[in-house]
């Protein structure tokens, strides 16, 4: 049996460990030799500390032997993407910045994962401070898709959807400021949910652009993604975003059934590559074999959502970023005669490009003389982005597209390109600009690279969005999949 | 819309050194992002701004003193320290 637990679900890992027939020491030493086998092809971990791994696992051992198991993660290994604070341990950003941090505290939903009986599992990889949709921008190595190694895995979750495909851990943490949860787990075939603004606290999590930013859960199937996202939303007063008990999120959705679903016009058209357009398509199909109301619904200002998400992130990184100066932690220039000589040196030597070029754009788009033109008609377009989609979602009850409109591209091959990176986020960043719950569910490939499809909801119907991806994945085989490595 | 911008400023503000042919990367590369952003410039907007939260939750919380990390967890993760306190180059010149 041990040979196959890398190919089990958390909540069928859960169900053996209740059982009795396995013990959390095993499946750690499990994913632990698959960790040893695989993790140099897929580069998906930047740090894993074995031996703090084991005693987590015989601590919750001893737990679940005297009656104390704490619920249905306890002994289950949970990975972590780098820009999530746990205390003791690396927290890198995987940017040369914070090269050296160890988190002196942990994050509030690194407590909740504690408290739930969860073993945190390694640090991911991740594009530098969350700036990227390929993971090619960490300052520490590369990631691959492990659906093919001359692939990127999306990002900037990609550590997170390249640990779940390659099976090296049942669930991971990722984090979504434009749809880098959505746009890897597409990627990488695997489920990824960003869930309403506010939801689950931000608390311990490295800030990019903090009007969008959200935590979130990503995993082989609807079950365990669902797993996850409850252990994770509560209450936290340190983050004046997050609100408080999450029922409504979790409110029984009713018959998926009979799920009243969207299709924005257009963005099954132009830029959508014919096999994601095939596969997508036959899901939209699917949906209504099964009784769903599909109908077409107009989003006028679609095409304002990349630009205005490009201006609002940058303005807001540029200033979160502000407090990388070499003071109080981080790197600090050896050559530095003056403070603003420490604070300048200690920043350029510490950022790398993609995180030099968004800070560049948000000081100019928050600029005097320039501020107006650019970020305050970003705001305006926000609002208007906002009330198109929560006018949509009051005559259906989501809206489906591809998650992204073409498969997993080649390493390399839009690095000299930003803008065409850019707008790999174009069907993922309305959620985040209005504050919505989505979730992306593996549906096809374009030949053998995972294709996703990807749903929004209105704010806190997450049960409705894992209902249609349950009811989904129930008839098809993409649930649980696993690339050959 | 308002076009073009000065790089040198922009570092400056940013308080980042670029070398020249960076200057040159980025100008090219922000003109073609900007380029991109015109969409916004002849777009319909509407005049008010209306970004209250989806959820709509009370953001106060009461202001009660609660746990901070101490001087010893803080001074092992900085760059310089000294006598339990952060150190930074000179700030203040002798002759000022």
């Amino acid at each position: 049996m041990a040979d196959a637990l890398h190919t089990l679900s958390a909540a069928e890992l859960g169900r053996r460990l209740s059982a009795g027939l396995l013990t959390s020491r095993t499946l750690c030493e499990a994913l632990i030799a698959r960790y040893h086998l695989v993790n140099k092809k897929v580069g998906a971990f930047t740090h894993l500390d074995e031996a703090d791994v084991l005693a987590q696992a015989e601590a919750s051992d001893a737990r679940r032997k005297a009656g104390e198991g704490r619920g249905p993660l306890e002994g289950i290994p949970v990975a972590i993407k780098d820009n999530i604070a746990v205390k003791g341990q690396p927290l890198t950003c995987s940017s040369k910045m914070l090269a050296s941090l160890v988190s002196p505290y942990d994050a509030h939903v690194t407590e909740r994962l504690r408290a739930a009986g969860a073993i945190l599992y390694g640090r991911l990889n991740m594009d530098e401070f969350a700036m990227g949709s390929s993971t090619e921008n960490s300052a520490i190595q590369k990631t691959f898709n492990p659906w093919d190694l001359a692939c990127i895995p999306g990002g900037s979750s990609g550590g997170s959807a390249a640990a779940l495909a390659a099976g090296l851990v049942p669930l991971a943490l990722g984090s979504d400021t434009g749809g880098s949860i959505r746009q890897p787990a597409s990627h990488c075939g695997v489920v990824g949910l960003k869930p309403t603004y506010g939801l689950i606290s931000r608390f311990g999590l490295v800030a990019f652009a903090s009007s969008l930013d959200q935590i979130g859960p990503m995993a082989r199937c609807i079950e365990d993604c669902e797993l996850l996202l409850r252990a994770l939303a509560s209450a936290d007063a340190r983050d004046m975003t997050c609100f408080g008990p999450s029922d409504r999120a979790f409110t029984p959705a009713g018959d998926a059934k009979k799920l009243r679903i969207g299709i924005p016009k257009g963005f099954l058209g132009k830029g959508v590559g014919a096999e994601v357009a095939t596969a997508v398509t036959a899901a939209i199909e699917f949906y209504r074999s099964q009784g769903c109301a599909i109908s077409e619904v107009e989003l006028p200002s679609a095409d304002l959502a990349v630009p205005t998400y490009y201006v609002v992130a940058t303005a807001e990184a540029s200033s979160n970023l502000g407090r990388y100066d070499g003071v109080r932690y981080g790197h600090r220039s050896a050559s530095a005669g003056t403070p603003v000589e420490m604070m300048t040196n200690s920043r350029s030597e510490g950022f790398g490009a993609e995180v030099k070029r968004r800070i560049l754009l948000g000081t100019f788009v928050l600029s005097a003389g320039y501020a107006d033109a650019y970020y305050m008609r970003a705001l305006r377009a926000r609002s208007k982005i906002r009330a198109e989609y929560l006018a949509a979602l009051a005559t259906v009850d989501v809206l489906l597209t591809p998650t992204v409109p073409t498969p997993a591209f080649k390493v390399g091959e839009k690095a000299s390109d930003p803008l065409q990176l850019y707008l790999e986020d174009i069907f993922t960043i309305p959620a985040n600009l209005a504050g919505l719950p989505a979730i992306s569910v593996p549906c096809g490939k374009s030949g053998h690279l995972p294709v996703g499809f990807h749903l929004v909801g209105a704010p806190l119907s997450e049960a409705k969005l894992l209902a249609a991806g349950r009811l989904f994945e129930a008839a098809h085989g993409f649930a649980h999949q696993q690339a050959a490595l | 819309m308002a076009e073009g911008f000065d790089i040198d400023h922009l570092a400056k503000l940013a308080r980042l050194n670029l070398t020249a042919e960076e200057k040159a990367l980025y100008s090219s590369q922000l003109n073609q992002i900007l380029g991109h952003f015109q969409t916004l410039a002849k777009a319909d907007l509407p005049e008010t701004i209306d970004l209250a939260r989806v959820v709509s939750e009370s953001a106060l919380r009461s202001d009660e003193p609660g746990p901070v990390l101490g001087a010893e967890a803080v001074t092992r993760i900085a760059p310089a320290s000294r006598d339990g306190q952060i150190s930074v180059p000179r700030v203040v010149d002798d002759e000022a």
